[in-house]
């Protein structure tokens, strides 16, 4: 029974396609239109264009912007210029996650930012608390945008011919604003799927006509399950899987994000900073079957007898054809090739640490 | 969407179709059934000379996103297995009542037959479902 479920703009071109509709943080999302492998393979071998407006976007401005993110994150914006995004998170003081999000520069005294889905109003609420007496003015245009990515390998080529911008000006994180057929959009060389590619927003009235001329250039739909599917592939985190309010970026393998930041306090940093120079009881490893099964989320972990993890992630790969996973596990048992005990069900399945990530292409 | 009910089969509530054939029953899941599931990358099935009463599981299925169960349609031996199932899952997708078959029930008491669903029956279940 569906009740209230939120709409993107492009709700009704979803099931016009048929596409398998569900309730995902709260939306009505197409979570495959046809089949999940036929969409992650077209992403892996051709393009694909996904409806991501559930996400939130945030706009940031105020002369303290930057001074307001550096306290609120843990990535350091002194890596950032203008025309560039930057991967991160924001934490609680123990180190544990609120959101993980992509933020854009696109004036030192102007911000974009996408957050997940889930976190919209959580976000929207930390930000606004945490501003103070810093000239920050956070406006929330979730609901006025539509989002959607682009990825592929031939999402250069199909784009190019749309948009009034050089792609190949544009690195891996940098972004623009410029006009797909004469819309304007903001458009960034960033993405979730493991595979080159675009992400988009602009004003939700020109939502059918972009989604449109997106899919007339030879690209598939693809919906939240390929989206799964290839981020675990490439290994990408899931805010409530790999993060969430009870794991850290550390343990979750992402302590590239936490950074020293001398002379800056941040929320989280005297606990992150020490648990990347020390280590974490636990961490998140790359996992395959010896057996044959599928790994899913929250099945346990034993060692000998000992139970010692559980899986954040798990699912087929369509790149690899065989099942892979991601489990929080005690550290000691990290190191490659541990041979572990899976609990799937009713039976105990042999799996092994393997290296991550397990296909990237980017 | 149009999902095919081959009107010689009887069928279960629970989306699992059964070809009777003297005293041996073929078993499989309807093709609403692997729809909703999706594409199904892994299927275990018992092991063969397993007795197993109506009603229980026999076999899991797991697609890319789920993982669904096949129930026993009725009380019995199974005799055989749908091997080619452990290389080309993919095959109950696109064949639910060919060659995507999953087991070969010797049957224990043919009366259990008065319980299965006729085609009519089955759709109205699917057209429950829907809404």
């Amino acid at each position: 029974m569906i009740t209230d479920l939120k709409k993107t703009p492009l709700y009704d071109i979803h099931v016009k396609l048929g596409a398998k509709m569900v309730d995902f943080a709260g939306f009505s999302m197409p979570v495959q239109y046809e089949s999940i492998i036929k969409e992650h393979e077209a992403v892996r071998t051709n393009a694909g264009v996904f409806d991501v407006s559930h996400m939130g976007e945030f706009l940031l401005e105020g002369k303290d912007v930057i001074d307001f993110l550096q306290y609120i994150m843990i990535n350091d914006l002194n890596l950032l210029e203008p025309s560039k995004g930057q991967y991160s998170c924001m934490c609680y003081e123990n180190g544990t996650v609120v959101d993980d999000l992509v933020y854009y520069e696109e004036a030192p005294d102007r911000f974009r930012m996408i957050v997940n889905a889930g976190n919209i109003e959580k976000d929207f609420q930390w930000l606004t608390e945490h501003i103070g007496t810093k000239n920050v003015k956070i406006t929330n245009l979730s609901k006025e945008r539509c989002r959607l990515a682009f990825q592929g390998p031939k999402s250069d080529e199909y784009l190019q011919s749309l948009v009034d911008v050089d792609l190949a000006s544009i690195n891996r994180f940098f972004f623009a604003h410029c006009n797909l057929s004469g819309i304007p959009i903001f458009l960034a060389r960033t993405g979730y799927t493991g595979e080159r590619g675009f992400e988009i927003s602009f004003d939700n009235i020109h939502a059918k006509n972009v989604w449109g001329a997106l899919i007339n250039l030879g690209a598939s739909p693809a919906g939240l399950g390929a989206r799964d599917s290839l981020r675990l592939e490439a290994t990408y985190s899931l805010y409530g899987h790999e993060i969430n309010d009870s794991i850290t970026p550390v343990e979750a393998g992402l302590f590239w994000l936490v950074k020293p930041k001398e002379g800056i306090d941040y929320i989280g940093k005297k606990i992150l900073i020490k648990q990347k120079s020390q280590g974490t009881d636990r961490v998140i490893v790359g996992l395959n079957l010896l057996d044959r099964g599928i790994l899913r989320e929250n099945f346990k972990i034993f060692k000998d007898g000992e139970e010692i993890g559980y899986i954040t992630s798990g699912g087929y790969s369509p790149t690899l054809k065989k099942t892979i996973g991601l489990g929080l596990i005690k550290k000691q048992f990290k190191e490659e090739g541990t041979q572990l005990e899976i609990e799937v069900r009713n039976k105990s399945l042999r799996g092994i640490v393997v290296p991550t990530p397990f296909y990237r292409n980017v | 969407m149009e999902y095919r009910f081959p009107s010689e089969l009887k069928y279960l509530q629970t989306h699992e179709w059964v070809r009777i054939e003297g005293n041996v029953a073929s078993v499989g899941i309807t093709d609403y059934a692997q729809h909703q599931l999706g594409d199904i990358v892994y299927v275990e099935l018992p092991e063969v000379n397993t007795t197993l009463n109506k009603g229980s599981s026999v076999a899991e299925i797991e697609s890319v996103k789920a993982v669904g169960e096949l129930m026993m349609p009725l009380t019995g031996k199974i005799i055989e297995i749908n091997n080619i199932l452990a290389d080309k899952p993919e095959l109950v997708n696109s064949s639910p009542y060919g060659s995507g078959w999953m087991i070969k029930i010797e049957i224990s008491d043919k009366s259990e037959l008065n319980d299965l669903l006729s085609v009519e029956a089955y759709k109205e279940v699917v057209n429950a479902e829907k809404k």
